[in-house]
């Protein structure tokens, strides 16, 4: 028999016992609704934790840094120091090249007297790079970005602003002096002198939070600016002294490069050629493996509650198919004389549990997206009206879980109406004709 | 093959035992006899001589414990469950005393069933069973559920669909026993004209011997199980 056919058959049998097959099919609805609202509530909040981290721009992160470096991170290292590469500018071309990598920025830090109006602050100045308006606390920023790379503007910390202007928000579109220290090259490999220097920005942007800063916390920096406009003014840096009594040669080298990938996906094969690289690099990565297996088994155990209804569901099947096995005997003996091989009549009956599966599946999606948004909207009305914080959604149906759910009802059903299916298949036509 | 001559069912000591408890019951036993193309014969016998059984044998809802039936060339002894099935769905036909069409289906999916199972293209259907239906006078009838019509009507309705895939062999299980006398003509006449005029082999089933002397043109009577005589009427 042609598929069409047994699902026109099937479709005839199911509205020939209409009320039967429905209460089976919600059955199954029931079933699959409360799988697909423990797994969406287990996704809800495991992509709700990490989307916070994410957000952070952590995870998307890693940090090198040179073995030469007596501020080394990488303590389980057994490699020496003195073999470990300086981190110059051909290190940071190569991992630039690394698959993945977004952006590669040194730290840039430097203390610097800033002029503003008839005001005059002294504060720390951090280099912020491109990569980071992806982050959190930097897409809230009020105000814009940098209008470029190379911009001559800043980012202020709100509270440095307060400092500034009653109001901080006034301060954007104002300029701002900069007064700075230098490093210039000296006449000798190795030396160099410094100078004071002024540069004049344009304020653009006021952050609530801080950037994410990684290891050494640029993020104590009350002013922004972009990391290639902070590389080019050749800012005295506190590593510079380090590098004087160590270098051999007068070629620049970093003290850490902050390493931006596009996804977190990266971060571990990133690692993992940066060390290959003999440099120290470290991300957070490590530290997120056990909250990773924590959602993993949270996830199995909703999974396995979740199943539990459909598991008496599919009882529900098999019983309603034994039901119709007994109940249409004659109606299995005259297809079989009329020529349904024994398989067509087993099709037939898995037709129907499958048809049940699916229609139950679909039916069970719904409900436990109903039943998510629901949770969604009760969660929120407590996170807003009484922690006054702000709405999350915990609750997430990826469309790989609706499909997903369909199927497994699908799947279960089918293997609900084996026995059912091969009792039918068995049944001798002539017992079955001669039962009136 | 002689298409001519060839029997359109051949059985050659034919036997059916089955067990209960200690003891086996010879329902058919040993039956040989011959029914050439294109003939109508009668199978007549008191209740549990074992005609009904035969008849199943025939119709390959049962299976040989011994011997052999071959028909329309084929022996049914060797053909697994698979085969059979294609045997019953495109050989023979088959009609019984209670019509057997299906309650909750319409006269037309009646009749659409075994071309459904024979994969016939569904373009194709429609025009065949309206065909079919037409044949046995029941075109306006295609939409109307068994349980609407008469029991002659049912019965024709089920000869429309034991025809649907052009079997060359009818098995009518007493196609009459349930119908007055003038539905039952009715039945008979329908039967009569469709051997005549189609050619297909009939094979029919009753414990009435006017009937089977009225239309049959070969006569197999059967007692205990056995083959007692086979009459062949002069007609």
């Amino acid at each position: 028999m042609i598929r069409q056919d047994l699902f026109e058959l099937a479709a005839r049998n199911m509205r020939n016992a209409r009320l039967r097959n429905a209460l089976t099919t919600m059955g199954i609805a029931v079933g699959v609704a409360s799988l697909v609202a423990m797994l969406s509530l287990g996704i809800g909040l495991q992509g709700f934790a990490n989307h916070q981290l994410m957000k952070s721009g952590m995870f998307q992160t890693v940090f090198v840094t040179s073995r030469q470096d007596v501020r080394n991170m990488d303590e389980n290292s057994d490699a020496k120091p003195e073999e470990s590469p300086a981190l110059n500018d051909d290190a940071r071309t190569k991992i630039a090249a690394l698959p993945g990598v977004e952006e590669v920025a040194p730290e840039v830090r430097a203390t610097a007297e800033v002029q503003y109006g008839d005001k005059t602050n002294f504060t720390l100045l951090a280099g912020l790079p491109q990569s980071a308006r992806e982050e959190d606390s930097v897409e809230k920023v009020k105000g814009r970005f940098f209008s470029g790379p190379k911009a001559n503007e800043v980012l202020l910390q709100r509270d440095f602003a307060k400092k500034l202007e009653k109001d901080p928000a006034s301060v954007l579109g104002k300029t701002l002096t900069v007064r700075f220290a230098e490093r210039q090259n000296g006449d000798t490999s190795g030396s160099f002198s410094i100078e004071r220097q002024e540069k004049q920005f344009v304020i653009v942007g006021l952050l609530d939070e801080e950037p994410f800063g990684g290891m050494r916390m640029i993020s104590r920096a009350r002013v922004f600016l972009p990391t290639q406009t902070a590389e080019s003014m050749n800012l005295m840096q506190p590593a510079d002294t380090q590098q004087l009594v160590r270098s051999t040669s007068g070629a620049r080298t970093y003290s850490m490069l902050t390493v931006r990938m596009k996804s977190a996906a990266y971060a571990e094969i990133v690692e993992d050629a940066v060390k290959k690289m003999n440099f120290s690099a470290y991300s957070y990565l490590d530290a997120t493996r056990s909250m990773r297996r924590f959602f993993a088994v949270l996830d199995m155990f909703l999974g396995i509650f979740g199943s539990l209804a459909l598991a008496v569901a599919s009882l529900a099947i098999v019983n309603t198919l034994v039901m119709a096995v007994l109940e249409r005997r004659r109606e299995i003996g005259i297809m079989k004389a009329l020529g349904a091989s024994d398989i067509d009549v087993k099709k037939l009956f898995f037709a129907e549990a499958a048809t049940m599966g699916l229609i139950g599946g679909a039916l069970g999606v719904a409900l436990g997206w109903i039943i998510g948004r629901a949770i969604n909207f009760g969660s929120n009305l407590y996170l807003h009206k009484i922690m006054k914080m702000p709405t999350e959604n915990l609750w997430t149906v990826p469309l790989w879980l609706v499909a997903g759910a369909i199927g497994f009802a699908v799947l279960v059903s089918v293997l609900a109406g084996i026995y059912p299916a091969a009792r039918a298949a068995k049944l001798d036509p002539v017992q079955a004709l001669r039962y009136e | 093959m002689n298409e001519e001559t060839a029997a359109a069912i051949e059985s050659q000591g034919a036997s059916r035992y089955y067990t209960m408890g200690d003891t086996t019951v010879h329902a058919v036993e040993n039956v040989s006899f011959s029914i050439r193309r294109g003939d109508f014969a009668a199978l007549l016998g008191p209740s549990g001589s074992g005609k009904s059984t035969l008849l199943n044998l025939l119709a390959g809802l049962d299976r040989l414990s011994t011997g052999c039936i071959v028909v329309d060339g084929r022996d049914l002894s060797t053909m697994d469950s698979e085969a059979l099935a294609r045997y019953r769905r495109l050989t023979v036909g088959m009609i019984f005393q209670s019509f057997n069409l299906i309650p909750t289906m319409t006269l037309a999916d009646n009749i659409e069933l075994p071309l459904r199972f024979a994969e016939t293209p569904r373009a194709e259907r429609h025009d065949r069973v309206l065909e079919l239906l037409t044949n046995v006078g029941l075109a306006h009838r295609a939409k109307h559920r068994p349980t609407e019509l008469s029991g002659g009507e049912q019965q024709r309705a089920a000869i429309a669909r034991a025809l649907a895939n052009r079997p060359s062999v009818l098995l009518a299980d007493e196609p009459t026993g349930n119908l007055d006398s003038r539905n039952g003509q009715e039945v008979m006449a329908l039967l009569q004209d469709l051997n005549e005029r189609v050619g297909v082999t009939i094979l029919m089933v009753t414990h009435d011997p006017s009937l089977a002397a009225h239309y049959a043109r070969q006569s197999l009577h059967m007692a205990d199980g056995k083959l007692v005589t086979e009459v062949e009427a002069e007609r």
